[in-house]
């Protein structure tokens, strides 16, 4: 037994070790050799993705390759015969392995984001002129005060994005959600909203006092939420007003 | 000498106890007040109890009876070796009797006491622990899927396994949640998966053996009309519409019905224009051969994730005077439907709350995609969100006051297509959504003209996630996601009991009466609590 199948025995020992319930773990330099040897003998015919083409079949969605550990189905698939002219080495069967394994890993995590998003594709005058104007922004917001150098501080066009449209307040910060309660034929008792459902609300109100109010018919309840112009403006933007706002708020720089 | 004794003694309690212990058929045709003998209580999907010894004039004298905290104990599970709460699962009760799950553990516990009688452990091989949804229940078998795949038939008096069956493919990157369904000779088994491009099917097993009796996949024959709601074969072969709903059944009509969950790739559908056929559908099924009878599509040409998997509900009604059989879904994108249940074909399709992804709908009573809501690069702002208007958690229909209930979720975020993804093949999702802004209401709808007769808003709860149940006594029983179980009047929607737990509850509850007492029993967390009527004597 050379070292090399020794090694080969250590590495299938080494991923049995997590036992049949773990796929097999991809080792990334294998991969990458795995990919020279792909691009070298595979890709004409199983396409530069591994998805296929009119001469291969899909290896992304091969069972021989989903069910494959460290090549012990790939191998025995890839043997020479006239469709497979290549003959490889054991170690380039485990790399080919690892670098089909790290393809199918990627498809089936693809939900999560790689990459800068291109979200910016809106008129910023159109923008502005929306701030201005139907979105009633510049009620609230100013370009030379509470945003201005927005886009520095939330350099990733994405993340403003999101922030635009579904802000949130800071937990302690300046704005919070308050709230008036009136019991029937009782002073009104306001604070901030500290915690609300169908049966109670609770508040702290401005002598720093924590309190639970019981709710009910004849108590009346107003909460002041200085989000709601937000929450509301999501039946109001099209999507073109979503991205002319973000055009135009990625220049306050 | 005399411990021996009573221990032989208690022995002959227990096997006389665990005698009784096994469900027949008629036993699930017609349930017994003092049973939920499956996933819905009944065949019908109403969760709608008959019970009414806890009713409005009663319900605030409700009590605590017991609560059992699960253990499942440690280096046992899958999913990383961490035990998958919380309880999802809908319990099943017979002969005094709860059977409950998570992902790879099922408990025996006695109804009326919360004392644990067995806990059962499956050593998994992996797949993804989200849910389970409870077990079947037929002669002395407890029915059970795993994440792993597997169909696994417990004994219902040790909790040991009698045999196990794969299911599904784990190498192919499915798992199994479903909670199975008994009819005549069959095992109904649903699977799970949408990471990779890989087919639904519904399949029927053996009681006895966990052979297989026939796979329904969910996709149409090659050559069909249906077929041409795909591109190509392959892309139909490969485009998901998994089986992990709840199933409901009508004896008379012989027709299993369930939902599909949606087409893969899920978000990047360019390549798989059309419909997509039979993804998003409710389907009736024979559930002998596996033969597809009707089906209707909720949602075509989905793009959002928005699995039609919600409980198909079947009732009796009037429409226009007539007495019609029907079956109604308050599905996850926001729409409601009722249909007529022997063919399919729509009576009402209306929005049971705001939606802003469709252009009208089409001669079906389909609603019609529009293309500009599909997930766009830039983003595309929809309503409702990934999530769902409603989800998995179950709801529920009263024939006492012929409303339809439901959790309703308005909820926005942005659906982004990744660029990277963009190719000529698309494969797994290709996006997703991202952020939002929801608030949650608990709905009652006229079935008769999909329009709200109340709503309640959830103040403080931005979603919910609870199972419904209605019940003879006029009573709803809900969950908000500040931890409140809560009764309401089922007529008016006024919440007349509530109780804080330690946590949201988690499952759909249930109900059963046992020596005079009826029981409503909630799972949240890792938890079930037990509340009981205070007041015995004859139900009004």
């Amino acid at each position: 037994m050379n070292s090399l199948s020794l090694s080969l025995l250590l590495a299938i020992f080494l991923a049995a070790q997590a036992g049949p319930t773990e796929r097999q773990r991809v080792d990334n330099a294998a991969a990458d050799r795995g990919r020279l040897v792909y691009t070298q003998y595979c890709i004409n015919c199983h396409g530069s993705t591994a998805k296929g083409t009119d001469r291969g079949p899909d290896l992304i969605r091969s069972a021989i390759v989903l069910r494959d550990r460290m090549g012990n189905g790939i191998g025995p698939a890839a043997q020479k015969r006239p469709t497979h002219q290549a003959t490889l080495t054991d170690a380039q069967v485990v790399d080919l392995s690892h670098f089909l394994h790290q393809r199918v890993e990627s498809i089936a995590s693809n939900r999560n984001p790689r990459g800068t998003l291109n979200v910016v594709t809106g008129n910023a005058e159109a923008g502005r002129a929306y701030f201005n104007g139907a979105g009633k922004c510049s009620t609230c917001h100013s370009p030379t005060g509470d945003l201005a150098g927005i886009a520095a501080r939330i350099p990733v066009a994405v993340n403003l994005q999101q922030r635009f449209l579904f802000p949130t307040l800071a937990r302690g910060g300046p704005k919070q959600v308050e709230v008036t309660v009136t019991p029937a034929g009782a002073k009104p008792v306001s604070g901030v909203l500290v915690r609300l459902d169908s049966f109670n609300v609770s508040l702290r109100d401005p002598s720093g006092e924590y309190q639970t109010i019981r709710r009910g018919p004849n108590v009346k309840v107003e909460i002041r939420d200085p989000l709601a112009t937000h929450h509301a403006l999501l039946d109001q933007y099209g999507d073109a007003d979503m991205h002319n706002i973000l055009a135009y708020l990625v220049t306050l720089k | 000498m005399k411990r021996l004794r009573n221990a032989s003694l208690l022995m002959l309690l227990a096997i006389s106890l665990y005698g009784q212990g096994t469900v027949d058929l008629a036993k699930l045709l017609r349930p017994t007040p003092d049973s939920w003998p499956m996933h819905n209580g009944d065949y019908s999907g109403r969760r709608f109890s008959t019970l009414s010894r806890l009713n409005t004039g009663n319900i605030s004298a409700m009590t605590l009876a017991w609560v059992h905290r699960a253990n499942p104990g440690t280096g046992q599970a899958g999913g990383g070796g961490s035990a998958a709460f919380p309880i999802k699962s809908t319990p099943v009760v017979v002969n005094g009797i709860l059977y409950v799950t998570i992902p790879d553990h099922v408990w025996a516990i006695d109804a009326r006491t919360g004392q644990e009688i067995w806990h059962s452990t499956w050593r998994s091989r992996g797949g993804w622990h989200i849910s389970n949804r409870g077990v079947a229940i037929l002669g002395d078998t407890v029915y059970v899927e795993t994440p792993d795949c597997n169909l696994v038939a417990l004994n219902i008096r040790d909790g040991r396994e009698k045999w196990r069956r794969e299911i599904c493919d784990l190498e192919q990157f499915y798992y199994a949640s479903t909670a199975p369904l008994i009819v005549k000779n069959h095992v109904i088994v649903g699977v799970s998966g949408d990471d990779l491009d890989i087919p639904g099917y519904l399949e029927a097993r053996d009681p006895q053996s966990g052979d297989l009796q026939w796979r329904w996949y969910t996709y149409p024959e090659p050559g069909s009309p249906e077929a041409k709601t795909w591109p190509n074969e392959e892309a139909m072969k490969h485009g998901g519409g998994m089986t992990w709903g709840a199933f409901t059944y009508d004896p008379e009509l012989n027709l299993l019905y369930f939902g599909t969950g949606n087409p893969q790739p899920v978000i990047n559908g360019r390549k798989r224009q059309g419909d997509n056929l039979f993804t998003e559908c409710i389907i009736a099924l024979n559930p002998d051969t596996g033969k597809l009878v009707w089906y209707f599509q909720p949602s075509p040409h989905d793009t959002h994730d928005w699995d039609a998997n919600q409980t198909p509900v079947l009732f009796d009604g009037e429409i226009n005077g007539q007495p019609r059989k029907l079956i109604a879904q308050a599905s996850r994108n926001g729409w409601f439907f009722v249909l007529d249940r022997t063919n399919g074909k729509n009576i009402v399709t209306t929005e049971y709350v705001k939606t802003n992804w469709t252009k009208g709908l089409d001669a079906k009573g389909q609603p019609i995609p529009d293309p500009a809501k599909e997930p766009q690069v830039d983003g595309a702002l929809v309503s409702p969100n990934q999530g769902g208007s409603a989800n998995w958690p179950n709801p529920s229909f009263s024939p006492a006051t012929g409303l339809f209930y439901t959790h309703a979720m308005r909820a926005f975020s942005v659906y982004y297509l990744y660029e990277n993804e963009d190719d000529e093949k698309p494969q797994g999702w290709g996006g997703n959504d991202r952020g939002g802004w929801s608030e949650a209401m608990l709905k009652a709808i006229d079935y008769k003209t999909g329009k709200i007769r109340w709503s309640h808003p959830w103040d403080g709860s931005a979603s919910t996630r609870s199972g419904l149940l209605s019940t003879a006594g006029n009573l709803l029983f809900a969950g908000d996601a500040s931890a409140n179980f809560v009764a309401f009047n089922a007529t008016t929607g006024a919440p007349l009991w509530h109780a804080r737990l330690h946590t949201s509850m988690t499952n759909g509850p249930v109900t059963y009466e046992l020596d005079g007492m009826q029981y409503v029993v909630v799972g949240a967390g890792d938890s079930m609590y037990a509340f009981v009527s205070t007041t015995s004597g004859a139900s009004r």
